[in-house]
């Protein structure tokens, strides 16, 4: 079997990036879903606060997901359901498996590697104790609820305060369970404020700041934690050990992107963001294999996903037509004062004709800053930030005008005070 | 005999017992009294057990101010309900990997043979939690009956996973000798011991349990483990030590016993052994009674528990607890080997684990040996996970330790002889304890099986071989396994296996189904984990948890919130609010 563009991921960012090919003109798209429906996690994101940013309005997550799939029922774009991709390798060549066609051979001209990001799960952060059963990642304990129709739990324990985590301490107290408190590591919540005011404050449930479980107890389901204040070094502190009965903890302990196929097809990764190099374009270090999404780095909002995606689906478009003129040396995108990534890591368009976004997160928090560009140690742009947070994805958008004063291979963003 | 037990009393007289009260009868010591910690406990435990003429050593001293957890009774399930015999010729009570070696041997004869385990599948004690080593009794002290045993066994491993096909690599050990070796000696003189004396005693050992061995220089090791520690001086190569899964391996013992008649019962636990004039009658569990004359007490950590139902306790079992770190199969190739360090002094009663690896390409490291008190206390402390990253990251200290999937702990059941104990009883005709089956346990185990197996014969049960006897059993197709064209045939016959439910490990709903409907079926979402490796995989169930819970609760014709993550661990509450209305609406009309 043959496709122009295969796109791995049926998600947010796979359905973006398949339209917008589509619209530059590639008809021979070939969609690959693992799941048995398309919206990847959308579908159990019931909660509102979805499409703000592209279509002005406050969407479920399934409501944003059908937006994209009525666009994409306009086109002639394939779609393979409940098929896994075991392999992919550097020449384009995809190995996939359903019950329906058996096992699939691909080749393809381009592919965008859409597969979006999983759970950290109790492991990740060593968390001791026993196993009981009754511990769950936020997201799986949301399927459970959302799509399944079970309660995992009564008296809740969350750990972490990502968005996830959050969201679900609002959905479990609707649901008639008790949250006893969100306990979060760092000095700060991870997960958005809005969603702090929301799903906590607006419901009584309390944030313990600095805190962390430092034992789980329980033979065969969850009977309680032991939660802790910790240190300035995260250590916990062994004095304000407290016990606490429960019979779930929900883990929101971050999220890590899903590159294993990535990895397979050997595409050159980034430590910092987890995913692989991409340049302006999403194009990663294979010529012709994109990324987009919670693969490259992990987002805060599926607005920002689907706008990176559209920019992977038009590049892998123009990949196919031949119209790319790389210049000979690639820019180097470099982290500067308190930045912890930069996306895309490269640029590589030999002329500058239309915008380059650029995503970024800082190492801490840090108020009254101005984020500032560039190049061979002269500033060529800067943008003021009242406050910059990490868990708050940074945007900069730079115009040809400014991208053209690009001198030499390289380009710094920082963070000044 | 009464001798014997004056010599201990004098003995017993000279060591520190005083604190406690002390007694002997027929080679038996018992200890009773209260002390401050459990250190103690065992200290004194051991130091009975240590001297030649004690047979076994009952430990009754307790911890002061320490009550004991209360442990649940396993309560029969209206999920599974499986026939009871009535009688039995014999009964084996545990279903780890020795109750189910010895029951697969067992069902060579024209028997009646059943196998009884309280949890829901077999392998759910100490052989869940072990590390998969089939060792060759080199770390084992002279003269134990472990060391005999694991001597005799590990040779055979070749032909018994050919037979029953379970997973087995030969991949050999490194003992590795370092520059801090021998820590407490000079290093211009520890080195030069450690270089040119100790391979050479290691290699002795070696060629005495049967292995050929060899030494390995320093740049020979360095091209075996390119990312081993720069203080690595030398070390001896062990070819004939191997891995296995220990559980996959129980799991298919338990299956080729059934094929061949055997009865094995999960969710069911003995309550009582019934004796009449020092005769074994029957086994009492909590479906009902079976008569039987003969009962093999295999119930590892809790052995002296059952043999004390029987009035033949000569033994206590103190629980070891090893734990030990598993990380991502995406580090396979890091280390080629099991390696473990040489450093002295070492501990007793452990050979230190290692740098290990699973027959499935998870690299682990452990376990750990520390005594506790609770014969349930499965927990991973802090403690262990920051030892383990320490000890073994000296030989590895480049290994990315943050691909960590998951930990767990499992007990091993030690007698304070230290040794695998191993008799019919001289009270009760017709009990034999199969008991003390700590490392390595898991690699004697078809040792231990025969050695049952003459026991029984001596004690007069009739064991004429069966003529259709069929040592074969065969796995179910692991579909991440199969090559391309396999794949695609086995998707052609079963479309099911095309179905990917484990994004993680690539596993398939045919695979699942096939677990649920194996001769053993696989009740809970662990034993579809154990038998597939569903859920295995770096993101632990997160994908394919509730997947796995609908296709279980589909296969076994029950609802939903009835599946459980292994007994009694249920996973779910009840329904949503939704739901609930949607059903008393229901009932309403």
């Amino acid at each position: 079997m043959r496709a122009d563009i295969v796109v791995i991921g049926g998600g947010p960012a796979g359905l973006a990036s398949a339209v917008s090919a589509y619209k530059e003109g590639i008809k021979d798209v070939l969609i690959i879903e693992r799941d048995m429906e398309l919206g990847g996690i959308l579908p159990q994101c019931i909660h509102d606060g979805f499409g703000n940013f592209i279509f002005g309005e406050m969407l479920t997550g399934p409501e944003y997901a059908q937006r994209y799939i009525n666009e994409l029922k306009k086109t002639e774009i394939k779609i393979k359901l409940n098929t896994m991709v075991l392999e992919i390798d550097s020449n384009k060549r995809i190995i996939a498996v359903n019950s329906k066609d058996g096992l699939l051979e691909i080749e393809a001209k381009a592919i965008i590697l859409a597969m979006g990001c999983r759970e950290r799960t109790r492991a990740q952060i060593l968390i001791p104790g026993e196993r009981p059963s009754g511990i769950y990642t936020a997201g799986t304990a949301q399927r459970y609820i959302n799509i399944e129709g079970m309660m995992p739990g009564k008296k809740i324990v969350i750990l972490g305060s990502g968005d996830v985590g959050l969201i679900m301490a609002r959905r479990f107290t609707l649901e008639g369970a008790e949250v006893e408190g969100v306990y979060e590591i760092m000095p700060n919540p991870g997960g958005l404020t809005r969603n702090v005011v929301q799903c906590l404050e607006d419901y009584d449930i309390p944030l313990y700041l600095s805190h962390t479980i430092t034992n789980i107890e329980g033979r065969r389901r969850v009977e309680g934690v032991t939660v802790a204040k910790v240190d300035s070094k995260m250590k916990p502190i062994k004095e304000t050990e407290r016990f606490i009965p429960c019979d779930t903890v929900i883990l929101s302990v971050g999220l890590i992107p899903e590159n294993e196929l990535s990895k397979k097809a050997e595409v050159k990764m980034d430590p910092r963001t987890g995913g692989p190099i991409v340049d302006e374009r999403m194009e990663t270090s294979i010529p012709g294999i994109f990324a987009c999404g919670n693969v490259v780095h992990v987002h805060d909002l599926v607005d920002d996903v689907s706008e990176a995606a559209e920019v992977s689906g038009k590049g892998a478009a123009e990949y196919i037509a031949g119209k790319l003129k790389e210049r000979k040396i690639p820019i180097n995108v470099k982290n500067g004062r308190n930045v912890r990534y930069i996306v895309p890591q490269i640029i590589r368009a030999e002329k500058f004709d239309k915008d380059i976004k650029f995503y970024l997160r800082v190492k801490e928090i840090e108020k009254n800053t101005r984020i500032v560009v560039s190049s061979n140690e002269k500033e060529i742009f800067e943008k003021k930030e009242r406050i910059v947070r990490p868990p708050e994805m940074i945007k900069l958008n730079l115009s040809p005008e400014i991208l053209n004063k690009i001198t030499g291979n390289e380009l710094t963003i920082e963070v000044k005070k | 005999m009464k001798d014997n037990d004056q010599k201990i009393a004098e003995k017993l007289k000279k060591k520190k017992f005083s604190k406690i009260k002390t007694s002997v009868k027929n080679g038996i010591v018992y200890l009773d009294g209260e002390v401050n910690s459990w250190d103690e406990v065992i200290e004194l435990g051991h130091a009975a057990g240590e001297m030649k003429e004690v047979k076994g050593v009952i430990n009754n001293i307790i911890v002061k101010d320490v009550k004991e957890k209360k442990r649940e009774k396993n309560l029969p399930k209206d999920t599974y309900n499986p026939h009871l015999p009535e009688r039995a010729d014999v009964v084996i009570i545990g279903g780890g990997v020795i109750g189910c070696f010895i029951a697969r041997e067992l069902s060579r004869y024209n028997l009646e043979i059943v196998l009884l385990e309280k949890e829901s599948d077999v392998a759910c004690g100490a052989t869940k939690a072990n590390s998969g080593q089939i060792h060759t009794g080199v770390g084992e002290e002279s003269g134990t009956l472990k060391k005999k045993l694991c001597a005799e066994a590990w040779p055979m491993y070749d032909k018994i996973t050919e037979e029953l096909d379970v997973p087995f690599k030969r991949n050999g050990l490194l003992v590795v000798i370092t520059k801090d070796t021998l820590p407490k000696i000079p290093s211009f003189i520890g080195n030069f011991i450690s270089k040119y004396i100790i391979p050479y005693i290691v290699m002795r050992k070696g060629k005495d349990v049967g292995d050929k061995p060899r030494i390995i220089k320093r740049d020979e090791l360095l091209r075996m483990e390119p990312n081993i520690t720069d203080r690595a001086l030398v070390a001896v190569f062990m070819p004939g030590y191997g891995i296995i899964c220990p559980y996959k391996l129980t799991i298919a013992l338990a299956e080729n016993a059934i094929q061949n008649g055997t009865k094995v019962l999960l969710e069911t636990e003995v309550r009582d052994i019934l004796v009449e004039d020092k005769k074994v009658r029957g086994v009492m569990t909590n479906r009902g009674t079976i008569e039987t004359q003969f009962v093999i007490n295999a119930a590892g950590i809790f052995a002296d528990e059952i043999a004390e139902m029987a009035g033949a306790k000569e033994f206590t079992i103190h629980p070891r607890k090893g734990s030990i770190l598993l990380f991502d199969k995406e580090e396979e190739g890091y280390v080629n080997h099991q390696v473990s360090e040489l450093r002295f002094p070492q501990d007793p009663y452990t050979k230190g684990g290692g740098v290990l690896m699973t027959v499935d390409g998870n690299i682990n490291w452990g376990p750990t040996a520390i005594e506790v008190p609770d014969k349930e206390d499965k927990s991973v402390t802090h403690e262990e996970i920051e030892g383990i990253f320490e000890k073994y990251g000296f030989i590895f200290p480049n290994f990315p330790k943050n691909s960590v999937i998951t930990y767990f702990a499992g007990l091993r059941a030690a007698t304070y002889k230290e040794d695998f104990f191993i008799k019919a009883s001289k009270n009760i005709r017709g009990f034999v304890n199969v008991a003390g089956i700590q490392s390595p346990g898991l690699t004697a185990a078809p040792a231990i099986a025969e050695m049952v197996l003459k026991i029984l014969k001596d004690a007069g049960l009739k064991m004429e071989e069966k003529e259709n006897f069929n040592p074969v059993r065969k796995a179910s197709p692991v579909f991440d396994k199969l090559s391309v064209e396999e794949k695609k045939k086995l998707i052609e016959k079963n479309p099911l296996y095309g179905n990917v439910i484990c994004r993680c490990e690539h596993v398939t709903e045919g695979e699942i189904i096939d677990a649920i409907h194996s001769p053993l079926p696989a009740l809970t979402i662990d034993a579809i984990k154990r038998r597939t490796r569903a859920g295995m995989g770096r993101c632990q169930g997160g994908f394919c948890g509730p997947r796995v819970a609908a296709i279980l609760a589909r296969e076994l014709g029950i609802p939903l919130e009835k599946i459980t993550k292994d007994r009694n661990s249920n996973m779910f509450v009840g329904r949503t609010k939704s739901l609930l209305m949607e059903e008393d609406k229901c009932g309403q009309t």
